[in-house]
């Protein structure tokens, strides 16, 4: 045989084949080594709750660009096939990429990835885009010209959280800190590794026993307090947290200025809406409980704390859910509730409109959505995930807590 | 088939009776002949004008029903078509990623050494005075290109048949900005360099269920069921721990390169998952190619 033929080293044919076994091994340990170094505990001194917090208060708005992983799981039924590529209702389950990009202030960029489809938010001050890949459609979001200056008299009396409609870390983790001081034990947890960073964590256990919610858990970053991973715990799912978004990658450093950029693509269709700004600018100076503004009609509040079942009446849910853009004029308070940019997104987003304001056709049949994703019970539908549950009554209640489905068909 | 071609050429037994020929000599005249012989075959020509076909049905189609109600429609990148014949490049391996380029690339791969060994040349090919492991090395340098040509012929056509029906435009990303058409087709370069480099893994596959069995359409036809294997393991959820190590699992993220900040984090273990599957099943058919008694 040729390779005999020479003097040279030659292998047994056992060695030949252990030559696999071997590469096999090494591409096993260049796989499983980076894995089994990550989670190793952080060695970080030790800090107490209030310490964490008010680092956390304290931290500057960095710039910051990275990779997010949301993950739910919810319980919720799985949804119709056909629901493919970035849209925003993947968020509802499963496990979503979204790529991240801010300045710090007030210009951002969030990307929820599919695989082959991008679907963009980007904010840039008093005005917002969202791009669909899949649709080439581009809404535009801006305010009137006297709201614009209101927005800029606001945005300089206070640096405000930039919101996004897409949660990342930051977002979540500002809701759950303003919750955690009432109604919860808030801990510091053993340190961790998030994105390759050595975080605290800080534990907001709920004390009701009322409440779907364990506990939630913020991962924040020890070199600049910055959050990286929330988690929240149902109590029925020990095994792994029900809502889960957090940095596998990070840098606090500035984005490119082209990515946080946006013109709209030649032959997209573009959508314009002008976001009204919510009637309160002036924000109230003693925030607290006793400047709660009045509810609503039509919006009642049982219980308290994490186990507040919250009530609204005569809701059209079936126009709702119809795509009918005209009963939201029958949702409580929809006027006051959707003054604020984010909420009217997001209801942009589910009730589709055509150019010139007009509902349109909704892109998914969401009556269906709506028979899938509920159940029906003798007081009327009912959606049960790990961490909410929600009941639309036959006669236009829905009643919404973060309770056991059974304690809102009690209450209703 | 036309062995005898490789028999008779410089690189056979007569030209390189003296040893004294040098190994990399002998390996590139090895290399030279089984190239003419690879991308020579008939068989293997088809192929490839099958798939550069596909570029021009997909683009014909959509330039004959662009004002028609039903354009816009298809799976992704298809609707960008029309307003850039630069997606073409991009929609027509969409297409054939998933089957047809699999597909051309286990006929060619699994035939490397099951071919030779089924018309009975494998243990002529075995005197030239190379040995075993540079042989194989030539054959999957042959399978390799082969793989290349595959990609380059849907490409290459999909640029020039896009650029004649619709014009080559700045090109908009999946994340909504523009790109000017420089960096556009830099950024289709790399997609086509992504997808020619996803199929290595393949080839390698390939070249050992080839150096396996004399049988060359069971070395084809197994080589093409992992592909599909893999796809369907892909899309069971319940196997996500898997995913990540699917030959598979990446191809499709050549979409990287249409979102406004490139991540070579994700390009970068793509690749990666490619070159681990390389390596283990090149060490494969290496082992089994230089530990196998040759009868035909």
């Amino acid at each position: 045989m040729a390779d005999t033929e020479r003097p040279r080293r030659t292998l047994s044919p056992r060695a030949r084949w252990a030559v696999p076994g071997v590469v096999a091994v090494a591409v096993a340990a260049a796989v499983g080594v980076p894995a089994l170094a990550s989670p190793g505990d952080a060695d970080l001194p030790q800090v107490s709750a209030q310490d964490l917090l008010s680092r956390v208060a304290a931290a500057e708005p960095t710039p910051v660009q990275g990779t997010v992983v949301y993950t739910a799981r919810l319980g919720l039924p799985e949804l119709p096939a056909e629901m493919t590529g970035a849209d925003p209702l993947n968020l509802l389950g499963g496990s979503s990429t979204l790529r991240l990009w801010s300045d710090g202030a007030e210009r951002s960029r969030v990307s929820l990835l599919g695989a082959t489809s991008e679907y963009s938010v980007v904010h840039d001050g008093a005005q917002a885009w969202t791009y669909s890949s899949t649709d080439d459609a581009v809404t535009h979001y801006t305010l009137d010209p006297a709201d614009v200056a209101r927005y800029q008299a606001l945005a300089d009396r206070a640096a405000a959280a930039p919101g996004a409609d897409l949660p990342t870390p930051e977002a979540a983790a500002a809701q759950v800190l303003a919750l955690a001081e009432q109604d919860a034990d808030v801990t510091v947890d053993s340190p961790t590794t998030v994105a390759g960073r050595d975080a605290y964590q800080l534990v907001v256990s709920p004390t009701d026993d009322g409440t779907l919610v364990s506990r939630v858990v913020v991962a924040v970053d020890a070199a600049t307090a910055q959050p990286l991973r929330v988690q929240a715990w149902s109590t029925s799912d020990g095994a792994a947290p029900s809502l889960e978004v957090g940095f596998t990658d990070v840098a606090f450093t500035a984005p490119d200025d082209s990515v946080l950029a946006f013109s709209a693509p030649a032959g997209a269709t573009t959508e314009e809406v002008v976001v009204p700004l919510p009637e309160t600018p002036e924000l109230p100076d003693g925030a607290g409980p006793a400047a709660a503004p009045a509810l609503p009609d039509g919006v009642a509040v049982a219980g308290s704390g994490w186990s507040t079942v919250v009530t609204l009446s005569d809701v059209d849910v079936a126009g709702l859910v119809g795509g009918d853009a005209a009963s939201l004029a029958t949702v409580p308070g929809a006027e006051r509730v959707l003054g604020s940019e984010e909420a009217q997104d997001l209801v942009q987003q589910f009730v589709p409109s055509d150019g010139e304001g007009n509902p349109g056709r909704p892109s998914l049949d969401t009556t269906a959505l709506y028979d899938q994703l509920t159940t029906a019970v003798p007081e009327g539908r009912l959606l049960s995930s790990t961490l909410v549950s929600v009941l639309i009554t036959d006669d236009g209640r829905v009643l919404v807590g973060s309770v056991p489905a059974d304690a809102l068909r009690a209450a209703a | 088939m036309s062995r005898a071609e490789v028999l008779d050429g410089p690189g056979g037994p007569t030209a390189a009776a003296p040893v004294a020929a040098p190994a990399p000599v002998a390996f590139a005249r090895l290399l030279r002949s089984e190239l003419r012989l690879v991308l020579g075959r008939r068989r293997n020509l088809v192929l490839l004008a099958g798939l550069a076909l596909v570029p021009v049905v997909i683009g014909t189609v959509l330039l004959v029903t662009r004002d028609s109600a039903l354009s816009g429609q298809g799976p992704a990148f298809l609707a960008q078509v029309t307003g850039n014949g630069l997606f073409l490049v991009v929609a027509a391996l969409f297409l054939c990623l998933p089957f047809l380029l699999p597909l051309c690339i286990g006929i060619a791969s699994g035939d490397a050494v099951a071919g030779e060994a089924s018309a009975g040349t494998l243990r002529y090919l075995l005197v030239v005075p190379v040995p075993r492991g540079r042989l194989l090395a030539v054959k999957a340098l042959a399978a390799l290109t082969f793989a290349a040509a595959a990609v380059l012929a849907v490409a290459v056509t999909g640029l020039l048949v896009g650029a004649a029906f619709f014009g080559v435009h700045d090109v908009v990303l999946l994340s909504g900005s523009t790109v000017p058409v420089g960096e556009g087709v830099l950024r289709v370069a790399g997609i086509v360099a992504y997808v020619g480099l996803s199929l290595t893994g393949l080839v390698a596959v390939g070249l050992f269920f080839s150096t396996l069995t004399e049988v060359p359409v069971g070395a084809m036809a197994a080589t093409v069921v992992v592909s599909v294997v893999s796809t369907v393991l892909d899309s069971l959820p319940q196997l996500s721990a898997i995913h990540p190590g699917l030959l598979t699992h990446h191809w499709f993220d050549f979409a990287e390169f249409l979102r406004v900040q490139v991540d070579w984090g994700v390009v970068g273990s793509g690749l990666a998952v490619q070159a681990a599957w390389v390596a283990v099943f090149g060490a494969l058919a290496w082992a089994r190619f230089t530990t196998a008694d040759v009868t035909s």
